[in-house]
C-alpha cells in the first residue's frame, strides 16, 4: 500500500529521521510508538506531504500515481477546526477542498456526521462542543473524501472514556472497510487494542516493527504476580524474582508450571496467597525494553 | 480555493470586532477630526479640509486590516490548520489566494462605505466615479497584499500589531493623510513618493475633484500594483518557512 524508502530528514544539524524504510500493507492498522522527540510527527508529516524537503521516497504501491494527497486523510493532534462555524460547515469545507460538490458532498456530510455521532449537532457551532465532540469532528473532517490511508496523530488526547470508546469503534469500522491506518499514540494499551502491527521509532530510526503479539512474545518475559507471606517456593528452579508493589513478580518461561508449584507450596505450608495471578504481557514493557526508561527531554 | 474564500468570509462576517475596526472607528475619527479641523473655517477652506480628511482617513484606516489578517494567519498556524490544509490537494498559492480574497472584499466594501459616508454627510464631490473605483480596487489589492506578506513574515500577534501601527500611523503622517503634504519638510515630501498611502491619497483627491486625466492614474496605479504584486511574491516565497513553523 505505502512504501517508505530510506527516508531522511534533518533540521539544521539535528537529524530527525535517518534511513527510515517501511512497507505498509492495505487494511491494517499500524501503531507508531516512540518517546518524545523520536521523530514520529516528522515521519507523519512526511507521509502526509506537509514536509516535502526530505531525502528518500514515499510511494503508494497500489495506485497509478506514485503519490497522491487524495488517498490520505490526516488527523493532526491539535483540534484543527473553524470553531466559529458549524460542524456541517467544517465538514463541507474539507469536502470541497478534496473536490466534492453538490449531492455527493451533501451525502458524504450526512454519512460522516452519522459515523461520528454528531447528526443532531450538525448545525451547532463548534465552539459550543465538548472536547470529545471536537475530537470526533476533527476525525470526521479527514474522512470526507473516503481516504485509503488515514494518519491519526494521538486522536484520543484529553477526552473522556466514552468518547475514546466511540473513537475506537470508528477506527474498527474503518479497518473493516479496508482502510490502512497509521495510529501514533503514547497510550500503549490503545496500540495493543487497535493495531495489528507496532512500529517503534527512537532517535529517528525504526528500532522494531512487527505484529503486536510477536513483539509481546519476543520482548516480554511471562510472569506471575504473587502477594502473600511464605508463599514463594524455596527451590526457585526456572523462575526469578523481581519485587513489584507489595509482592513479587515471578519471571519464567513456564508460568503455568510455576503457578502450580506456588499453589502446592502454599498447600504444604498451610498458607494462602493474598493475590496470585498471571501477569499480562504489556506493550509498555516492550517500549521500555526498546527505548529505555530514562526521561527524554 | 472557493471553499476557503467562503469559509473565511463566513468567519469574518461573524466577527463584530472587525465591524468596529473597519467601519465604526474610522467614521468616528473622521467626524471627530473634521469637526476639530474645520472649526472656525468656512467655504472653500472648509471644503479643502474635508476633501483631504475623508480620503486621508479612508486610506489610513484600511491599513488596520493588517491586524486582523496577521491574527488570522497566526491562529491558523498555531492551531494546526495551516499544516492540515497543506496535507490536502490544495496548492499553496490557492490557499494564499483563498485567504487573501475575502479581505479584498472587506477592504473594498470599507472604502466604498467610508467614501459614501463622506458624500452623504459632508457632501464631498465624487466627480470621477470610475477613477475612484479603480483607485479603490488598487488600494484594496495593495493593502491586503501587504497584509498577506506580513502575515507570513510576522511571528507573533504583538509584533503584528506593532508593525501595523508603524505602517498605518507612520505612513499616514509621512504621506500627508493627517495634514497637507505641502506643509511637510522637503525630505519628507520626497520620501512620501515611495509610500502607497501618498499615491492613493493623491489619486483619491484628484478623482473626487474631477481633475484626474487618464495619464494621471498610471503612476499611482503602477506604484500600488507594484506594492501588491511584490507583497504577494514575498508571501509565496515565505510560505514554506511559514509552514515549517506551523503546528500539527
Amino acid at each position: 500500500m505505502l512504501k517508505l524508502n530510506q527516508v531522511k530528514k534533518q533540521y539544521g544539524k539535528n537529524v530527525a529521521l535517518r534511513d527510515v524504510s517501511l512497507n505498509l500493507s492495505s487494511g491494517k492498522c499500524y501503531g507508531l510508538v516512540g518517546p518524545n522527540g523520536a521523530g514520529k510527527t516528522t515521519l507523519l508529516k512526511i507521509i502526509a506531504s506537509i514536509i516535502q524537503d526530505f531525502h528518500g521516497s514515499v510511494e503508494f504501491t497500489n495506485s497509478p500515481q506514485a503519490y497522491s494527497k487524495e488517498l490520505i486523510g490526516y488527523i493532526p493532534q491539535e483540534i484543527c477546526l473553524e470553531e466559529t462555524v458549524t460542524a456541517r460547515d467544517n465538514l463541507s469545507f474539507f469536502g470541497k477542498v478534496y473536490g466534492l460538490k453538490g449531492q455527493m458532498l451533501r451525502t458524504r456530510i450526512n454519512h460522516v456526521l452519522n459515523d461520528i455521532g454528531l447528526t443532531e449537532k450538525a448545525k451547532h457551532r463548534v465552539n459550543t462542543f465538548s472536547g470529545g465532540m471536537k475530537r470526533r469532528l476533527n476525525i470526521g473532517c479527514a474522512l470526507m473524501h473516503t481516504p485509503d490511508l488515514i494518519i491519526m496523530d494521538e486522536p484520543t488526547v484529553g477526552i473522556d472514556p466514552q468518547s475514546r470508546r466511540y473513537i475506537f469503534s470508528m477506527i474498527e469500522k474503518l479497518k473493516d472497510e479496508g482502510c490502512t491506518i497509521i495510529y501514533a499514540s503514547h497510550y500503549m494499551e490503545e496500540i495493543e487494542q487497535l493495531c495489528d502491527e507496532a512500529i517503534f521509532i527512537d532517535k529517528g530510526m525504526v528500532v522494531e516493527n512487527d505484529r503486536v503479539d510477536v513483539l509481546l512474545q519476543k520482548y516480554v518475559t511471562p510472569s506471575i504476580y504473587l502477594k502473600g507471606e511464605n508463599c514463594i517456593p524455596e527451590e526457585k528452579g526456572d523462575f526469578s524474582l523481581s519485587p513489584r508493589k507489595d509482592g513479587y513478580l515471578l519471571l519464567t518461561d513456564n508460568p503455568i508450571e510455576v503457578m502450580q508449584r506456588v499453589i502446592i507450596h502454599c498447600k504444604n505450608h498451610a498458607t494462602q496467597p493474598e493475590q496470585l495471578e498471571l501477569s499480562q504481557a504489556r506493550l509498555e514493557d516492550v517500549f521500555f525494553s526498546l527505548t529505555g526508561s530514562q526521561l527524554r527531554d | 480555493m472557493r471553499s476557503i474564500i467562503s469559509l473565511e468570509l463566513l468567519k469574518n462576517l461573524q466577527d463584530r470586532g472587525l465591524l468596529f475596526w473597519m467601519l465604526l472607528l474610522p467614521i468616528l475619527f473622521t467626524v471627530l477630526f473634521i469637526s476639530v479641523f474645520t472649526s472656525g473655517t468656512e467655504g472653500v477652506a472648509r471644503e479643502q479640509v474635508i476633501l483631504s480628511i475623508v480620503p486621508g482617513y479612508t486610506v489610513m484606516f484600511v491599513f488596520f486590516i493588517l491586524i486582523t489578517m496577521i491574527a488570522n494567519f497566526i491562529k491558523d498556524r498555531e492551531l494546526g490548520m495551516t499544516a492540515r490544509i497543506a496535507s490536502t490537494p490544495l496548492p499553496a498559492y490557492k490557499y494564499l489566494l483563498g485567504k487573501w480574497i475575502p479581505y479584498m472584499y472587506i477592504v473594498f466594501v470599507q472604502i466604498l462605505v467610508l467614501l459614501l459616508f463622506g458624500k452623504l454627510v459632508y457632501d464631498i464631490p465624487l466627480e470621477q466615479p470610475l477613477s475612484l473605483l479603480i483607485v479603490s480596487l488598487l488600494l484594496t489589492f495593495t493593502v491586503t497584499g501587504i497584509g498577506l506578506a506580513l502575515s507570513l513574515l510576522v511571528k507573533t500577534n504583538n509584533m503584528g500589531i506593532a508593525i501595523t501601527q508603524v505602517i498605518a500611523l507612520g505612513g499616514a503622517v509621512l504621506s500627508g493623510l493627517w495634514m497637507p503634504i505641502d506643509m511637510m519638510p522637503s525630505f519628507i515630501q520626497s520620501f512620501s513618493k515611495f509610500l502607497p498611502q501618498y499615491w492613493a491619497h493623491q489619486a483619491f483627491q484628484q478623482g473626487m475633484e474631477g481633475t484626474m486625466q487618464t495619464s494621471d492614474i498610471l503612476l499611482p496605479a503602477s506604484v500600488l500594483l507594484l506594492y501588491g504584486a511584490t507583497a504577494f511574491t514575498i508571501a509565496i516565497l515565505r510560505y514554506p518557512a511559514f509552514l515549517k513553523m506551523a503546528r500539527g
